[in-house]
C-alpha cells in the first residue's frame, strides 16, 4: 500500500466473473470514483465461493471480505446463488463467534451492467471496514514472524 | 439388569447375518466404556450399558458400508445414525439398530474439575441422582446434574430415533438447563477482540492430534481430510493458533447443517478444548435461518443441500 | 553425585524465581481440564498434584521448530536466476523442565539413541538437549493407566533427569542427579537433607507399592515380529481405534517428524513438525501408493516399533516409558498394554499349537 501508506486497510472481494466483475469494470469504464483498499479476485461464480476462503482470508489478516455475486435468479449457472446465499448467510452467523465483528464480511448481488450500483457498494463496504478499523486477529493470532533477522546467512543460485 | 439382558438376547440372536455388532464394554478406567466390536456370543457378554457409554458408536458405521452391521446406540447416537442415513453414507437396509432409553452419559471432564486426577479413580457408579467416584482419598459423590455431559441436561431424545430393537420404556425428554445457551450467552457477552483473544488462548495448548475430527461421526473423508493436503494449502504445518483455529473452522463449517452435537469432539480432545461451541453456534443459526435439525427425520435433505429460490428468513442485503 | 538436600516448601517460589532468572522455566499449569507445561508465571498456581496431560517433550522436541530461513532475490545480473539466501535458526538459550514426573523426562533416554548418539547428531536436537535440564518430581502414587515398572522404569527413576526431587513433609527432598542438576541446586535455600532421606525413601517404596505386578515384556519383542503377516489379529484389536494423533502427539518417546517449507511469495521457513504413525499421509507415498493403507497396518506400527523393532535396533531398550498418556487420552480407551499382551499371548498360543 505505497499511495496511501498507513490509511488502507485490507480488503478482499470474490467477484463473479459473469457480473459483479464486469459491473466493477463498468464502473473504472464509466470513471466512477471508487475507494482503492478492495483485492479483487475473480471466480467464475458466487457457487464457487467455499465460505472457507472468507475465513482463510479474515484469519490472514484480511480487515474485511465482500463477496459479490448475480442477482438471484440471474445465475449464469442458473443456481449457483441460490446454493451460495444459504452457505454465506450460515458464515455470516458463524464468522462473530470466532471475534470477527458481524460487518467484517458482507455479501451482495451487482449485476454486469450495475457500474453506479458497484460503486456503491463497494464505497460503502470500504467506509464500513474503516469505521470498524484494523481486524483483532492481525495482533491476536500473531501472523508469520518477520524472515530474516538480518545476521547474515549463506546463499547459493536456486 | 432385565433389558440388558433381553438386548444381549436380541444381538446374539441377529449376530449370523451380520458382520459384527458395535456396542460398549468397559473402558481402560471405571469413568469409561470402550467401543465394543461383537462377533461371538462371547463377545456379547462384554456388552455394558450405562453411564459412561459416551463414545458414539456411529463414527464406525461409514466404514462398514456394503456389509451388513449392527449398532447399539443411544438416542443421541441414533441422531447421527439418521444423518448418515440421510446422506446416503450408509444404507439403512444394510442397518440393525439396537437401542436401549438413554438415561444420560457422564463426562469425564467435569468429573475430573471435581476429583481430580482420573488416574487415581478406582471405581465409579451412578446411583440415581448421583455419581460415586472412589479416590484413594475415599468416596465422593457429586449430584449427576454435575457430571453429565452438557447435552443430557436437557436432551430431547432419549430414545433412539430409528431402531430394529428397542428395550425398555420409552423416557420422557430431560427437562433441565440448557448448557449450550449458557454457554452462547458468555460468548456474546464479551467484546469482539476479547472473544477473539479467548480462542487464541484456548487453541494455544491445542497439539492438532485431529482426534476432534476422527471422533466426528460426521467427518467421513477419514484419510483424505483437506486439512493435510498440500494443494490448496488450507493450514501450514506453522504451530500458530492462526493454523488450528482455521481448522476448527474447516471441521465447524464441513458439519454447518450437519452436525448433530453428539458432542465427541470435545470428548476426544485430550486438552479438554471447549471446541463444541463454534459447532453449537452453527446449529443454532442453522435452527433460525431454516428452522432445521440435523439427524431428526431420514427424508429430510440437509439445508446447504439444496435451496429455495424465495428464502424465506434470509435478509437479502439491500446494498 | 552430591549429597540429598532439603528444600522447605516456602522456598519453592524462591527456587523457581533463582532459576528464572537465567533461564526459560516450563512447569506445569492447569488449563481447562488439561495440565500443560507453560512458561513459569508466579501468578499462575502450578500443578503438581498430576501429571501433566501433554508431556514436555516440546522443550527439546518441539511441536513446530524453524530449521532454516530462506528468501529468493533477483540478481539483475542474472534475471533467470535468483540468488537464494538462506540463514539456520539454531535454538539459543537454555531451558529449566521443573515439575515432569520421571516418565517424561526418561522418555529423552529413547530419544538420545536417534537423534543423538554414534555417528548421528541431530545440531538442532543435541542443541536443546544440552541446553535443557530437568527437575523432575518423583511420583506418590500410581494411576490405573501407569505402568512405568513394565518398561523397567519407577516412580522415582532418576534416569533422564538432573535433579530429583520427592515430596515428604514439610517440602522436598532434593537429589542432583547430573552436574548439570547440581548447579541448579547450589543456592542457599538448600540445606542438607539427612534424616529426611529416610521419608524419603519411604515415599518411593509406598509409590511402588501402589503399582501392580509388573507383566515380562521381553517376549513382545519376538512375539510382534511373529504377528506382522497376520492382518486379521491386527484388525481386531484396532477395529474401535479413531486413527488420531492423541497418543503420538502425547507420547513422551514418539519422536517422529516431517519437514516441510512454507513460503509466502519470496521468503519462507523450513519447519520440522511433529508427525503420526497414526495418520494416512504418515507413509503416502508420491506414487498414490500406501504401505499402510489401513488404520489396523498403522497401529501395528505403533505397537511394533515401541515394543519390537526399536529395542531390536537400540539393545533391547522398549521405546516407551509407561506413562500411560495414550491410555488416559484415547478417546476410546485403546490400551497399548491389552495390544502387546495379546501379541505375546498370540505368541504363546501359536508355539503350544
Amino acid at each position: 500500500m505505497p499511495v496511501l501508506a498507513g490509511r488502507e486497510l485490507r480488503i478482499v472481494g470474490f467477484l463473479c466473473n459473469w457480473c459483479s466483475y464486469g459491473g466493477a469494470d463498468t464502473a473504472g469504464v464509466g470513471r466512477f470514483t471508487q475507494p482503492t483498499d478492495l483485492r479483487i479476485i475473480r471466480v467464475p461464480c458466487s457457487g464457487r465461493i467455499d465460505p472457507l476462503f472468507v475465513v482463510k482470508a479474515l484469519l490472514g489478516g484480511a480487515d474485511g471480505v465482500l463477496v459479490s455475486g448475480c442477482h438471484p435468479r440471474d445465475c449464469h449457472y442458473a443456481s449457483g446463488n441460490f446454493y451460495a446465499r444459504r452457505r454465506l448467510e450460515v458464515l455470516k452467523g458463524m464468522l462473530p463467534v470466532l471475534g470477527f465483528e458481524p460487518g467484517r464480511f458482507e455479501y451482495t448481488w451487482v449485476s454486469a451492467s450495475e457500474g453506479q450500483r458497484w460503486q456503491q457498494v463497494v464505497t460503502r463496504f470500504t467506509e464500513q471496514i474503516h469505521a470498524l478499523g484494523p481486524s483483532p486477529a492481525r495482533d491476536i493470532l500473531a501472523p508469520r514472524r518477520g524472515l530474516a533477522s538480518g545476521k547474515g546467512g549463506d546463499s547459493a543460485r536456486a | 439388569m432385565q433389558e440388558l439382558d433381553a438386548l444381549k438376547q436380541r444381538i446374539v440372536e441377529a449376530l449370523p447375518g451380520l458382520d459384527c455388532v458395535i456396542g460398549w464394554e468397559p473402558g481402560p478406567s471405571p469413568l469409561t466404556a470402550a467401543p465394543l466390536f461383537m462377533r461371538t456370543p462371547a463377545d456379547v457378554d462384554r456388552l455394558v450399558w450405562g453411564p459412561f457409554n459416551a463414545p458414539n458408536t456411529a463414527v464406525y458405521l461409514p466404514a462398514f458400508k456394503g456389509r451388513k452391521v449392527g449398532v447399539v446406540v443411544k438416542g443421541c447416537d441414533s441422531r447421527s445414525v439418521v444423518e448418515l442415513i440421510q446422506e446416503k453414507l450408509v444404507r439403512r437396509e444394510e442397518l440393525v439398530v439396537f437401542a436401549m432409553p438413554c438415561r444420560g452419559v457422564a463426562d469425564a471432564s467435569k468429573v475430573a474439575g471435581r476429583v481430580g486426577d482420573l488416574g487415581q479413580v478406582s471405581a465409579a457408579a451412578r446411583d440415581g441422582a448421583t455419581l460415586q467416584v472412589t479416590t484413594p482419598e475415599g468416596m465422593a459423590a457429586m449430584p449427576w446434574d454435575e457430571a453429565c455431559a452438557d447435552k443430557c441436561l436437557n436432551c430431547q431424545y432419549p430414545n433412539a430415533l430409528v431402531s430394529d430393537h428397542f428395550l425398555g420404556d420409552p423416557l420422557a425428554p430431560a427437562q433441565g438447563r440448557d448448557a449450550a445457551a449458557d454457554e452462547m450467552g458468555r460468548f456474546e457477552a464479551m467484546a469482539p477482540a476479547e472473544r477473539m483473544a479467548w480462542w487464541a488462548q484456548a487453541m494455544d495448548r491445542c497439539i492438532r492430534c485431529y482426534a476432534c475430527r476422527n471422533a466426528c461421526p460426521m467427518c467421513v473423508c477419514r484419510d483424505h481430510c483437506i486439512a493435510q493436503t498440500r494443494d490448496p494449502h488450507w493450514v501450514s504445518q506453522e504451530d500458530g493458533v492462526r493454523e488450528k483455529l482455521m481448522f476448527q473452522a474447516i471441521h465447524a463449517l464441513h458439519l454447518a447443517g450437519r452436525c448433530t452435537e453428539c458432542g465427541e469432539c470435545q470428548r476426544a480432545c485430550p486438552v479438554d478444548i471447549p471446541i463444541l461451541a463454534l459447532r453449537r453456534k452453527l446449529n443454532r443459526v442453522v435452527k433460525d435461518v431454516f428452522d432445521y435439525q440435523a439427524g431428526v427425520d431420514p427424508q429430510a435433505v440437509p439445508p446447504l443441500f439444496t435451496f429455495q429460490v424465495e428464502e424465506a428468513k434470509i435478509n437479502e442485503r439491500g446494498w | 553425585m552430591d549429597q540429598a538436600k532439603f528444600l522447605p516448601d516456602a522456598s519453592l517460589a524462591a527456587w523457581l524465581a533463582e532459576l528464572s532468572a537465567a533461564r526459560l522455566v516450563l512447569a506445569p499449569r492447569r488449563e481447562g481440564g488439561a495440565v500443560v507445561f507453560k512458561p513459569y508465571d508466579p501468578a499462575v498456581p502450578l500443578e503438581l498434584t498430576r501429571d501433566a496431560t501433554v508431556p514436555p517433550k516440546g522443550a527439546v522436541f518441539p511441536a513446530c521448530e524453524e530449521l532454516m530461513r530462506y528468501r529468493r532475490v533477483k540478481d539483475p545480473e542474472k534475471p533467470g536466476q535468483p540468488l537464494l539466501e538462506v540463514e539456520e535458526s539454531l535454538p539459543e538459550g537454555g531451558v529449566v523442565v521443573f515439575g515432569s514426573r520421571p516418565c517424561g523426562a526418561r522418555g529423552f533416554t529413547v530419544y538420545d539413541r536417534v537423534f543423538d548418539a554414534g555417528g548421528l547428531n541431530d545440531p538442532y536436537y543435541a542443541a536443546r538437549r544440552k541446553a535443557t535440564a530437568f527437575v523432575t518430581l518423583a511420583c506418590r502414587e500410581a494411576g490405573s493407566a501407569c505402568f512405568c515398572h513394565w518398561v523397567g522404569s519407577g516412580p522415582a527413576d532418576p534416569d533422564g533427569s538432573d535433579v530429583l526431587l520427592t515430596q515428604v513433609p514439610g517440602g522436598y527432598v532434593v537429589r542432583a542427579v547430573t552436574e548439570k542438576g547440581a548447579a541448579l541446586v547450589g543456592s542457599g535455600l538448600f540445606s542438607p537433607a539427612d534424616r529426611r532421606e529416610g521419608e524419603e525413601a519411604a515415599a518411593h517404596a509406598k509409590a511402588r507399592e501402589s503399582l501392580d505386578d509388573p507383566r515380562d515384556l521381553a517376549p513382545a519383542r519376538q512375539a510382534l515380529l511373529d504377528a506382522f503377516d497376520d492382518m486379521e489379529f491386527w484388525s481386531q484389536l484396532s477395529a474401535k481405534c479413531l486413527s488420531c494423533g492423541a497418543c503420538t502427539y502425547l507420547c513422551p518417546t514418539c519422536y517422529c517428524f516431517n519437514i516441510t517449507d512454507e513460503a509466502q511469495g519470496n521468503e519462507g521457513a523450513r519447519l520440522r513438525t511433529w508427525d503420526n504413525c497414526m495418520s494416512f499421509q504418515f507413509t503416502l507415498e508420491a506414487s498414490g501408493h500406501n504401505p499402510r493403507p489401513t488404520k489396523a497396518h498403522r497401529l501395528k506400527n505403533r505397537v511394533g516399533h515401541k515394543f519390537s523393532y526399536y529395542p531390536g535396533l537400540h539393545g533391547g531398550a522398549i521405546a516407551c516409558c509407561g506413562c500411560g498418556r495414550c491410555i488416559r487420552s484415547c478417546p476410546v480407551g485403546v490400551d497399548i498394554r491389552q495390544l502387546v499382551l495379546a501379541a505375546v499371548e498370540r505368541a504363546r498360543e501359536k508355539s503350544h499349537d
